[in-house]
């Protein structure tokens, strides 16, 4: 009789514990899904491939001159007499957005004073490591094609990439 | 109005604190200043001082609104709140330890504190409390209807992500955070160290085993507990806030409360990791290329300072208070005591020999 | 006089007071017991607890801080639209279209003075050891509730749409990039991949969850907007009721044991 007793324990031991297993599963799913949803399949943000005209309408120097226009884009488009790579406007160190001084030819970021060169090589202030590249390569149409999909960290030695530089000798 | 009738701050005194002041010099006073609070405050907890402190404070930021830099970054709108966080804070601060002191001095001769006096007498919360809270409550709002009448709520252009102004600041209360920046990289000073305050913030109660001072003021008693909070609260806290709302211009750069925000004004920074003084400078060698060999140095500074460092103190310095506290307690107290410790310490090391990261794997996101 | 006490006599009086004047200890008491919002206190604390350099009322006046603020940001709620396109001006015509002129600065200095309130709060807790048994428990309420100060007044920060705003919440949250493991640009998040493809990136970390994009935009607003109305204010008036309650259960304000 004892025995019987047992196990009726046991299988009444199983079940509690398989149910309240199954309930708390229960429960981390539904808060993984209510973390889950806050995370938005589609973010309804500018494409990350685009045009920026024509190798022709860039000027360029041997240390690299540096287009503002596709600022709001989040790049600058940087022409050396090589030829062309671009930036990410993302600062390094805590992602605010830097400003190119032409006449002390850096790029100076205004929230903790990291200093760049035109190559994107961080110098002075807190930044870790340098600027990011994106893809850059002619469409064809002949215009320039920016992938803003693909970056290119120096210090993990992707400036070698050859899609992160598109090589055009400068000629006037 | 105020320009017409008083005459302006002379040069040579914002020369002077201009010339005096940089991010060493001020956290070294502001060090000092701690260290005189806590010595001297049984001088200057008398009546006269604080009437003297007040009066002297107050016609000098007057007068400094003189100045037109001063004027611009104090009367901020959004800055406002700190020069009422000053003055509250001073006030109360001189209220506390006025208490202690006294207390302090009752417990000296073995007489009940103020507050012990008073333990077994008990008053009805209708009118005693009511009516002080009632009184408090019309007082703040009274407050906040000038307060909010006078100043306007500041709004600046539209939003613009392309635009950054030049200094980016974050809210007020933050920026004894984003000053933490300019020595640590944003995984410790944005994330792993405010984790850590208010997971230290939320440890004090279960490591603090002194049963004196519960529910009265005294500083004798808790003398460590006291010092600490306040050394955390007031010099890398709120000293850190002011200096970075007040003090820190265009690309972050200090800038005296008189100085004009110059955005041109260039600061060499040549910082160096620890990798490199001792792989270059002190065995002359190139660095490995091996990132874990390279960076050995740093991770074995951060090993030996979080793990030989407690047993040491330990045997040294708080012999007496790892018996009171036992082995787990004493560890997490040391932990949270070196980790707040660690940010003056990594200031030192910057103003003393360029120290930019003590283990430096920006490959990895991975710099201390 | 005997109008006086017709109404006081009155049923409908007697009904909502349900006690004498309070002059004597009876109705001192029945003051405080028989109003639900007044039975926040006991019937007696010690006489230290009443004395303002003992307790500087900071805690009080942060609670009276959060109603004000509800009060002004409810009223808010009536013109403002979290959208990219309005609130900007929304947030303009409040100045200039809308009467009582001041309801955005009461709503905004109030805020500022909670942080300071609630800061010094804090600082009077620790200085008269109030943190010890039994009110450890209480305590770590408290640096909850702080952290929602500062995290309601950080939300809110940004719903101007202005340039101080969208700069501020951008410095403050791009901090979480950095988060370890959890965000793109922290530590180890490099090594979390299935095969070849990265999981911790720009548009899956912990920034991405706050922000509801990469970089502060339209999404974020609202978010912001959710959690400074509703989201944080309820989690922090639920933490105050279970401050409140266990001030009184821990025997009230602090004193000597």
């Amino acid at each position: 009789m004892s025995e019987t007793n047992d196990k009726g324990r046991r299988s009444f031991l199983a079940a509690v514990s398989t149910g309240w297993a199954l309930f708390t599963a229960a429960s981390v799913a539904g808060l993984g899904m209510c973390v889950r949803f806050l995370f938005p399949n589609d973010t309804f943000e500018p494409a990350t491939k685009f045009k920026v005209g024509y190798p022709g309408d860039f000027a360029a120097s041997s240390e690299g001159i540096v287009d503002k226009r596709y600022k709001t884009r989040g790049i600058w488009i940087v022409r050396t007499l090589d030829g062309f790579f671009v930036l990410s406007t993302v600062c390094t160190h805590l992602g605010c957005t830097p400003n190119w001084l032409e006449a002390e030819k850096k790029f100076k970021c205004p929230c903790h004073g990291s200093g760049f060169y035109s190559s994107g090589i961080n110098f002075e202030g807190p930044a870790p490591r340098p600027l990011e590249r994106f893809k850059v390569s002619l469409a064809a149409d002949g215009q320039l094609e920016i992938d803003k999909g693909k970056k290119y960290q120096q210090e993990k030695g992707q400036w070698d990439d050859p899609e992160s530089f598109l090589k055009m000798e400068y000629s006037v | 109005m105020l320009a017409l009738l008083v005459p302006h701050l002379p040069e040579f005194i914002k020369n002077f604190i201009d010339g005096l002041l940089e991010p060493t010099m001020y956290f070294v006073l502001s060090v000092v200043g701690f260290w005189a609070m806590i010595q001297f405050r049984s001088f200057w907890t008398r009546g006269w001082f604080i009437g003297g402190f007040f009066a002297f404070t107050i016609v000098f930021y007057f007068w400094s609104l003189t100045d037109e830099n001063f004027k611009l970054i104090v009367g901020k709108p959004d800055n406002v709140p700190i020069t009422i966080l000053f003055f509250s804070l001073a006030f109360l601060l001189w209220v506390a330890f006025r208490k202690m002191v006294i207390n302090d001095r009752l417990i000296d001769k073995g007489l009940p504190t103020f507050e012990h006096r008073e333990a077994s007498r008990r008053v009805y919360c209708w009118p005693d409390l009511v009516y002080t809270e009632f009184l408090a409550l019309i007082l703040c709002t009274v407050l906040l209807l000038v307060w909010a009448y006078y100043l306007k709520a500041p709004l600046e252009e539209p939003a613009s992500l392309v635009k950054t102004p030049n200094p980016s600041k974050a809210p007020w209360y933050f920026l004894g955070l984003q000053e933490m920046l300019v020595y640590y990289d944003p995984w410790l000073a944005g994330v792993v160290f405010p984790t850590f305050i208010i997971n230290g913030l939320m440890a004090i109660p279960y490591i603090d085993m002194n049963p004196k001072g519960n529910g009265y003021y005294t500083f004798k008693q808790r003398r460590f507990a006291i010092s600490t909070f306040l050394f955390g609260f007031i010099v890398l806290w709120v000293t850190l806030i002011i200096l970075g709302t007040f003090l820190r211009g265009p690309n972050w750069n200090f800038f005296g409360p008189y100085a004009y925000w110059d955005p041109h004004m260039v600061e060499s920074l040549n910082n160096v990791n620890l990798a490199e003084y001792v792989y270059l400078e002190w065995l002359g060698r190139a660095l490995p290329s091996n990132i874990l060999l390279r960076e050995l140095p740093g991770f074995l500074t951060v090993i030996a300072y979080f793990a030989v460092l407690p047993p040491l103190l330990a045997n040294l310095v708080f012999r007496k208070m790892y018996k009171d506290l036992g082995f787990i307690r004493y560890q997490t107290m040391v932990f949270f005591l070196l980790c707040m410790a660690a940010l003056p310490l990594k200031m030192v090391l910057r103003w003393t020999v360029n120290l930019k990261y003590i283990v430096a794997i920006p490959e990895y996101f991975f710099n201390i | 006089m005997s109008l006086m006490k017709f109404i006081t006599d009155s049923q409908i009086w007697k009904s909502i007071f349900r006690h004498k004047y309070p002059d004597n200890p009876r109705d001192q008491a029945l003051a405080v017991l028989s109003n639900v919002f007044l039975h926040l206190h006991p019937i007696k604390v010690r006489k230290s607890g009443v004395r303002m350099s003992f307790t500087w009322c900071m805690g009080g006046l942060t609670f009276f801080l959060f109603l004000v603020e509800t009060i002004t940001g409810v009223l808010l709620m009536f013109y403002y639209r979290p959208v990219v396109e309005y609130a900007y001006n929304d947030i303009k015509a409040l100045r200039d279209h809308v009467p009582i002129g001041i309801m955005r600065e009461l709503h905004r200095w109030g805020a500022h003075l909670m942080v300071i309130t609630v800061w010094l709060h804090m600082l009077r807790v620790f200085l008269t050891g109030s943190y010890k048994p039994p009110r450890e428990f209480n305590w770590n309420v408290g640096v909850i509730l702080l952290v929602l100060t500062l995290l309601l007044s950080f939300t809110g920060y940004l719903l101007p749409w202005d340039q101080l705003a969208i700069w501020a919440i951008t410095v403050g949250t791009n901090m979480a990039r950095a988060t370890p493991l959890m965000g793109h640009e922290g530590p180890g998040a490099a090594f979390i991949q299935l095969g070849d493809v990265s999981l911790v990136t720009a548009g899956s970390d912990v920034r991405f969850g706050l922000l509801g994009s990469k970089t502060v935009g339209a999404a974020t607003l609202l978010r912001f907007y959710v959690l400074h109305c509703i989201a944080v204010p309820l989690g922090a008036g639920l933490l105050i009721a279970v401050h409140f309650w266990r001030v009184r259960k821990d025997g009230g304000i602090s004193g000597p044991m």
